[in-house]
């Protein structure tokens, strides 16, 4: 049988909520494990965070527009509940959430040695959205890693183990609970298990599996499919968000996102251009009250690219040629991009496309323990299905799973060979050089074809096309994928194997799940259903798959604090 | 400006030499080379993507985000380090490993011996007084010093690019390193021992400022001047390694003497021995060395103007 470590608890995930998670659980006296497929804080998409929201009340010395608490207050609900999350967002956690913001994520963080961009004079500088203010660690743009290398050096500090670039394979489920995971190390090519009585997945979200995505190449959505495989309940996998201003060219560079909220220290905003030079899109214009108008951005571009003035990969523009050039420079991490190409931020714009990013919905559960629906699993981050996320929400998130996972003193049974056996002939079944199989990658590529080709327009005969052509990849790729060498180290195509396990199950998930929502709303656009439904479908969307069956039920959303206006409204219409 | 970059017509190869080496398997490392069409602004990293992914061929790279936020991606691209994200694709380019670091596979290296030294740094803030509470005193004027070295995203392109670190046991942390550990030294709020773990751990002396890591940076940091000298004038006054106490002997020598004189600087570094003089004498012998001018040459003329020079910049600092 494989080696097997024994923890307390085991947490999978180096971003934000799996940094916080053991940083936590850590204190709370318990053996923590921590489990990276690639490296702590370098990995996964929080490394990308650009500016954190506060939380509220915000205090005096931030309120320089001297806008009342009561008003803040419920601006900042409404943004997270309403704008960001299109009233999918679980409430309750939400004012939860402000209040962890202001009185332990800054101080935690700040303790740790995190610098907080100040003026001369030693004032927190706030980015423009005065009413909901906005911090930056070092620079807009560049928040990410002065905030996540600090929690990397506590982790190694603290003497924590810690297994990185080391690939969660499958959770491991004895009489109907988790008890850890199997976990191959990619440098050696062995795998291991991890006995634990309770495991925290934090894998993140921002998937890499739309052609064009925010996502990097570890994220294929292992999470999800863990989660998935184990019979846990996933919820609005649907609602998944699209950058519309990251750039089209050099194509590895589709990451790098041009802000349309409000630059550091200015009311300024980037701007959207179609290939005609007929501006589309700024945020002061088309959505005054939002600072993350993400799902507006894409609904204005549609009808350009309809009428043939854009592409979805390109053929349309954005930039900062409105805004003086010292500003953009000054403040923002992304003038660097124009400076390496030998163009003029306060001159030359930048062809832009759609991205797949972020996921509002992931796998259903309880933000008071943040447990899953699998007794033994929590989860922390991205991967759930209760807020969209952002690097402060994943790091609550991550101290609430701590604390319950923590506490969940469930006795630990030791790991049999019947329960280890099945996954080590699965990873090691993938090990074989056929001369004629189809590579991994090429199955992987043609998994982000076909949810690219899904797009941001869907409809029903669209999503069961798009049904079609994922099983049969399942059917007619899978079996057959063949590596270029059997070699146990770093061996790519091998990793490549089990991520096409991980993409297809949770794109099917994903795809499923779409033709169960019968409306359209925030990100999610179908033009057989044009209308937001929120008498019908105001709920979580869950989808389960238990003994290769797939079972779906709806679950309302409480909604103690907002609600929206009209029960039924014409998509294009509506404000959120 | 703007214009349509997908409608290229452009038809271009670049070529690339790839090392291969697989250490379970392979005797000795060998070169696969591929043709790539050029895209548009394209980097490194979209060469390597094209193999990988259009190419079908499971090669070891490294990379996390693609964005020059992770640091994991630096090779060596025609015998320099490159981070692969960020630069651009040379239309014949050779690529290898970093330097100075083990190959895990082709061109993933170990950044274990990194870790591990960053760990003896004692590399988070060590607080003079107790954490006050958010927002603690502090302003961007305290942190004008470190905001160029807070750039660093830790690629090790510094690390392969430094000649000091050829010589594998030479003891020199490296600049990746000492680009960390100044910017705590340099923050207002730390207390810990910096100078010592400048001097002694990292052994920053040994440092020739050749300017290479310069060279090499992506976050183009300064490296010499705003990472690694503030920590020698912190380290010197010290006096706790050989490197320490060279620095300071040579600053006496010219301060006295108005110019360097070698001899009598690695007398005051090393102290005076018996086989230091055993080996005075038999270069002496040997006309390596004029002892007569070492012990008896007079000071240089100009040595007024340069003590001059010495006070004013003690004054200014």
């Amino acid at each position: 049988m494989i080696e097997v470590i024994e923890t307390d608890v085991l947490v999978i995930g180096g971003g934000a909520g799996g940094t916080n998670a053991v940083l936590k659980a850590s204190e709370q006296g318990a053996k923590v494990t921590m489990v990276v497929k690639g490296l702590i804080g370098k990995s996964g998409c929080s490394i990308f965070a650009s500016t954190i929201p506060f939380g509220t009340p915000t205090p005096d010395w931030l309120n320089h527009d001297e806008v009342s608490t009561e008003e803040r207050d419920h601006y900042r609900l409404e943004f997270m509940v309403r704008y960001y999350n299109h009233y999918l967002a679980d409430q309750d956690y939400c004012r939860r959430l402000e209040a962890y913001m202001r009185s332990e994520f800054f101080p935690d963080l700040e303790r740790l040695g995190v610098y907080w961009r100040r003026d001369d004079e030693g004032h927190i500088q706030p980015t423009a959205s005065r009413r909901t203010p906005n911090l930056v660690a070092h620079k807009q743009g560049a928040s990410g890693p002065a905030i996540l290398d600090k929690r990397r050096r506590e982790i190694f500090r603290r003497d924590i183990p810690v297994y990185e670039e080391c690939a969660a394979t499958s959770l491991l489920i004895d009489d109907g609970r988790v008890v850890g995971a199997t976990i191959l190390d990619i440098r050696r090519g062995k795998l291991f298990a991890v006995a634990a009585k309770s495991t925290i997945l934090a894998t993140g979200h921002s998937d890499y599996l739309a052609t064009r995505s925010t996502g990097t190449r570890e994220q294929s959505a292992d999470g999800i499919a863990m989660a998935l495989r184990v019979g846990a309940e996933l919820a609005n996998l649907e609602i998944q968000w699209w950058h519309t201003s990251d750039l089209s060219q050099p194509r590895s560079w589709m990451r790098f996102h041009l802000y349309p909220n409000p630059l550091l220290g200015t009311k300024e905003t980037a701007r959207l251009y179609n290939s005609e030079g007929e501006m589309f899109f700024e945020q002061k214009t088309h959505s005054p009250g939002v600072s993350a108008p993400y799902f507006e951005q894409i609904r204005r571009l549609c009808p350009q690219v309809q009428a043939g003035k854009a592409r979805w990969d390109g053929g349309y523009y954005s930039g900062y040629d409105h805004i003086p050039a010292e500003i953009t420079t000054k403040h923002q991490h992304q003038a660097q991009v124009w400076r390496k190409l030998g163009l003029d931020v306060g001159e030359d714009r930048m062809e832009c496309g759609i991205t797949w990013h972020m996921r509002q919905g992931g796998i259903n559960v309880d933000t008071r323990s943040m447990q899953t629906s699998v007794p033994g699993l929590y989860l922390a981050g991205g991967i759930g299905c209760h807020y969209l996320g952002s690097i402060g929400a994943v790091s609550f998130d991550g101290k609430v799973a701590a604390e319950a996972a923590a506490a969940d003193d469930e006795r630990r049974k030791p790991l049999t060979e019947q329960i280890v056996a099945p996954e080590e002939k699965r990873v090691f079944g993938f090990l074989r050089a056929e001369p004629d199989g189809p590579r991994p990658m090429q199955a992987k590529l043609k998994i982000r074809e076909i949810m690219w080709n899904l797009g941001y327009i869907k409809n029903a005969k669209k999503l069961s096309d798009a049904l079609d052509a994922l099983l049969s990849v399942r059917e007619e790729m899978l079996p057959r994928l063949a590596l270029e060498s059997t070699s146990r180290t770093w061996n790519t195509g091998w990793m490549d194997a089990l991520d096409v396990c991980s993409m297809l199950d949770a794109c099917e998930a994903t795809v499923r799940s779409a033709i169960n929502r019968k409306e359209s709303r925030g990100p999610f656009y179908r033009e057989d259903y044009p209308y937001v439904d929120n008498e019908h479908w105001l709920c979580r969307n869950i989808i389960q798959r238990v003994n290769g069956e797939w079972h779906t039920r709806t679950e309302p959303i409480p909604l103690p604090y907002l609600t929206p206006e009209k029960s039924r409204e014409p998509f294009f219409e509506s404000d959120y | 400006m703007s214009h349509s970059l997908n409608q290229t017509t452009e038809s271009e190869k670049i070529r690339v030499r790839l090392y291969r080496f697989d250490p379970a398997i392979d005797q000795a490392p060998r070169y696969d080379s591929y043709e790539v069409p050029r895209t548009p602004r394209m980097r490194i990293m979209d060469a390597l993507n094209y193999i990988h992914e259009d190419l079908a061929v499971d090669f070891g790279y490294r990379w996390l985000c693609s964005t020059k936020k992770c640091g994991t991606c630096a090779v060596n691209v025609n015998g320099s380090p490159r981070l692969a994200c960020w630069e651009e694709a040379e239309s014949d380019m050779t690529i290898e490993p970093l330097s100075h670091m083990p190959v895990v596979r082709d061109l993933v290296t170990s950044r274990d011996s990194f870790e591990t030294a960053l760990s003896t740094l004692s590399p988070l803030i060590v607080r003079k007084t107790e954490y006050a509470g958010f927002p603690e005193p502090l302003t961007a004027v305290d942190m004008a010093p470190t905001e160029h070295l807070r750039d660093c995203i830790q690629c090790l392109a510094c690390q392969a690019a430094c000649p000091v670190l050829d010589q594998a046991d030479s003891g020199f942390a490296g600049p990746a390193l000492l680009v960390a550990l100044s910017e705590l030294a340099q923050d207002p709020r730390d207390g810990e021992d910096r100078a010592r773990l400048a001097s002694e751990t990292a052994q920053v002396f040994k440092c020739v400022s050749c300017y290479e890591c310069e060279r090499v940076c992506p976050a183009e940091i300064p490296i010499v001047r705003e990472a690694i000298e503030p920590l020698k004038r912190l380290a010197r006054p010290t006096g706790t390694s050989p490197g320490a106490k060279r620095a300071d002997a040579f600053l006496a020598v010219v301060e006295e003497r108005g110019y360097a004189n070698g001899a009598l600087i690695a007398m005051r570094t090393k102290g005076v021995t018996l086989s230091a003089i055993r080996l005075a004498v038999r270069m002496a012998l040997r006309g390596k060395i004029d002892l007569v001018e070492i012990f008896l040459k007079r000071a240089s003329t100009k040595v007024g103007a340069l003590r001059r020079t010495y006070e004013s910049s003690k004054e200014n600092k």
